[in-house]
């Protein structure tokens, strides 16, 4: 309260002290001296009530809103959950810790492990069949253990709405408030001991004491406390800006570049029960994500043991051997492919959907090649169809610097 | 201070006046109905993934999902007249796998008084199946690629049939825009739009003020392949989308398989 406020106060108290102290008596100002003094009593309540919800308090911690710009075609509903809305400021940590091997709770040159040890921007954020230390594309974790199932690229995750990993474990469905959304994929990454094989506690004290990252905390949290939430809240943040939305096929369906012949007979192919019938389970122009990012039995068993297989989630008897459909954005990158690796090439792919397919009673009715074997392509078909799927490689999503490492890291600002 | 009830009462009303007099609703009578969506199999409720039925042509058959749209909600009045209801949202997607989509609570007020029937379009009408219009899932799912007419299915009756010679084979009956071909599979001249009106049998109703009533619409599933054509898996194999023909016995078929029971 100001000086010259409180000295108004003051004579206001001594003014109403006069009038109170006259004798009772039914005038005009007594009247109107009694109902002022009520009316402000109900005004002050009422404002009270009505502005508590309207008036800011003070804002000590005020991050800026990450704005996501929807692609043409895209779904305009974000899976970003409420509790982590997106910042400039969160992203911009994210980047950091993103590609920061200490995330891993280690210092020691030789033990350092990040997200981007395996997840590599120009393999769509996979690592790649030529990987120096995972070869033919098979991860393992800092110990040597390999990974239960091959990686799954980190493109378009902000519009999956149907589960994370192969069989969907990661998902808004899941009760465990642990197993739900990309977050989750951090902590989990830090403890696996297929993956970086730490502990919380010890990545997040590596962190704390690193010069710079408490100060990006404070901003992007309103606290300069390292937590592995977080930490986790951040990397998603980064991740759900990793948008791939101008491959060749992009630019043509705005109407900015026209397919070859040979694309566009492969795009037909592509979206048609006659030809590879690709589209019910990956997409196309209606579902520019090319994935429905549900699971399917795809033909490739007869016998179904993975204990990580759909089924092991749902418990539907149809979900033996069902995995997600993955996209096939960049997927000439993606290799080796399904949830098991057991394809090297795009050509071992196209094999197996065209004549390889295996029959169960858990097929997917989708497959309805199936007692054919697969969709029989002749050899030009296949061409066309695979110069198609090419159309989807996008050269700019793979080299967004927005993307890619930052050239310094907090304690080297 | 003397204590002045009526002035006390008139700043108590200010008080709760300032605060709530933009939420008062305006009155109104409202009469709402709300749909709610079964899937039968000669007449009992479908079970799904099991080889457990068979339909007029013999064929074993199971069924795994059903996914559909129904639009152009209208009541029809005995004078002729008819109310579109479509003041909010026209065009409902159901899913056997998604049990939030097997009810559509009507937006619309619909004026009290007696009808004569319960009309809707299977699918779209050619005006309203536009590429693009559902962005996001589960609806975008349904898209229809725009090679062989866009939009979007009017259903996908996804399922198996245990054929002559032992196999089980997936069939998927899709129904969407049919095409025309100059040479088929490649050169298509044509497109025809398969959506049709359903006008549901004894959906007469009478709705009073301030009513609400619920109706339950049946798919008979068995019927999309019995009347009046005996429609044969082992003929028309496990897809339909590029066979006008198939989807013109399923479109003429579809007169018949939709029922409604008033919910008391």
């Amino acid at each position: 309260m100001s000086f010259n406020r409180k000295v108004r106060n003051e004579k206001w108290k001594i003014k109403f002290a006069k009038i109170s102290s006259r004798p009772l008596r039914k005038s005009f100002a007594d009247f109107a001296v009694k109902f002022i003094s009520l009316f402000a009593f109900f005004v002050i309540i009422s404002l009270y009530s009505c502005d508590k919800n309207d008036t800011p308090g003070p804002q000590k911690h005020n991050p800026t809103p990450y704005e996501i710009e929807i692609p043409y075609g895209f779904p305009t509903q974000l899976n970003i959950p409420e509790d982590n809305p997106m910042t400039v400021e969160g992203v911009e940590l994210g980047r950091y810790l993103f590609y920061d091997g200490r995330m891993s709770g280690r210092t020691h040159p030789d033990s350092l492990m990040s997200c981007a040890t395996c997840h590599i921007q120009e393999n769509s954020f996979e690592c790649g069949v030529d990987h120096p230390e995972y070869e033919g594309g098979f991860t393992h974790g800092i110990t040597g253990k390999p990974t239960p199932h091959v990686m799954l690229p980190l493109v378009n995750l902000v519009w999956n709405d149907h589960g994370y990993l192969w069989n969907g474990i990661i998902s808004e469905d899941n009760p465990d408030p642990h197993y739900q959304n990309i977050e989750s994929l951090v902590w989990m990454g830090i403890v696996a001991e297929h993956e970086m094989n730490s502990d919380t506690n010890r990545a997040k004290e590596v962190i704390q004491n690193i010069p710079g990252y408490p100060e990006l905390f404070e901003k992007a949290f309103g606290s300069s406390k390292v937590t592995v939430k977080n930490m986790s809240r951040a990397i998603a943040q980064f991740i759900r800006t990793f948008i791939s939305a101008n491959s060749k096929f992009d630019k043509y369906l705005r109407g900015e570049v026209q397919l070859s012949p040979s694309e566009l007979n492969g795009f037909v192919l592509f979206t048609t029960e006659e030809g590879a019938d690709c589209f019910h389970c990956h997409g196309g122009s209606g579902n520019p994500l090319f994935t429905t990012n549900l699971f399917y039995n795809n033909g490739k068993d007869t016998i179904f043991n993975d204990p990580r297989d759909r089924y092991a989630i749902t418990g539907d008897p149809q979900d033996h051997g069902a995995y997600k459909a993955t996209t096939l954005r960049n997927i000439e990158l993606t290799g080796p492919y399904m949830h098991d690796g057991r394809f090297e090439t795009l050509d071992d792919v196209l094999d197996f959907y065209d004549h390889q397919l295996l029959w169960s009673p858990y097929i997917d009715p989708l497959m309805h090649h199936i007692n054919d074997g697969g969709v029989q392509l002749t050899q030009n078909e296949r061409e066309d169809l695979k110069a198609f799927i090419r159309t989807l490689r996008d050269e700019e999503f793979l080299a967004n610097p927005d993307f890619g490492p930052p050239e310094k890291f907090p304690d080297e600002l | 201070m003397n204590f002045k009830p009526h002035i006390f009462l008139l700043l108590l009303l200010i008080v709760f006046s300032a605060c709530t007099k933009k939420d008062d609703p305006p009155v109104e009578t409202k009469q709402k109905i709300k749909l709610h969506f079964y899937h039968k199999v000669n007449g009992e409720e479908a079970r799904f993934d099991t080889m457990i039925y068979e339909n007029a042509a013999g064929n074993p058959y199971l069924i795994n999902e059903i996914q559909w749209f129904i639009s152009d909600l209208s009541l029809m009045k005995s004078n002729g007249d008819s109310i579109l209801l479509n003041d909010w949202k026209d065009i409902h997607y159901i899913d056997t796998d998604l049990p939030e989509t097997h009810t559509w609570n009507v937006f619309d007020n619909i004026p009290a008084g007696s009808y004569d029937e319960i009309r809707f379009t299977f699918g779209f009408t050619e005006e309203k199946n536009q590429s693009f219009m559902f962005p996001n899932p589960p609806e975008r799912d349904m898209f229809w690629p725009e090679f062989l007419g866009g939009g979007y299915h009017y259903m996908k009756l996804n399922g198996k049939w245990n054929e002559p010679n032992g196999n089980i084979t997936p069939f998927d009956f899709h129904m969407g825009i049919g095409q025309i071909y100059y040479s088929y599979p490649d050169s298509i001249i044509g497109f025809v739009h398969n959506n049709f009106r359903v006008s549901l049998p004894n959906s007469a109703f009478e709705i009073q003020e301030n009513e609400a009533m619920d109706f339950n619409i049946i798919m008979n599933i068995e019927n999309w392949f019995k009347d009046p054509h005996v429609y044969d898996h082992n003929v028309w194999k496990g897809y339909i989308m590029q066979n006008q023909e198939a989807m013109k016995l399923a479109k003429e078929n579809g007169h018949n398989v939709f029922s409604v029971e008033e919910v008391k």
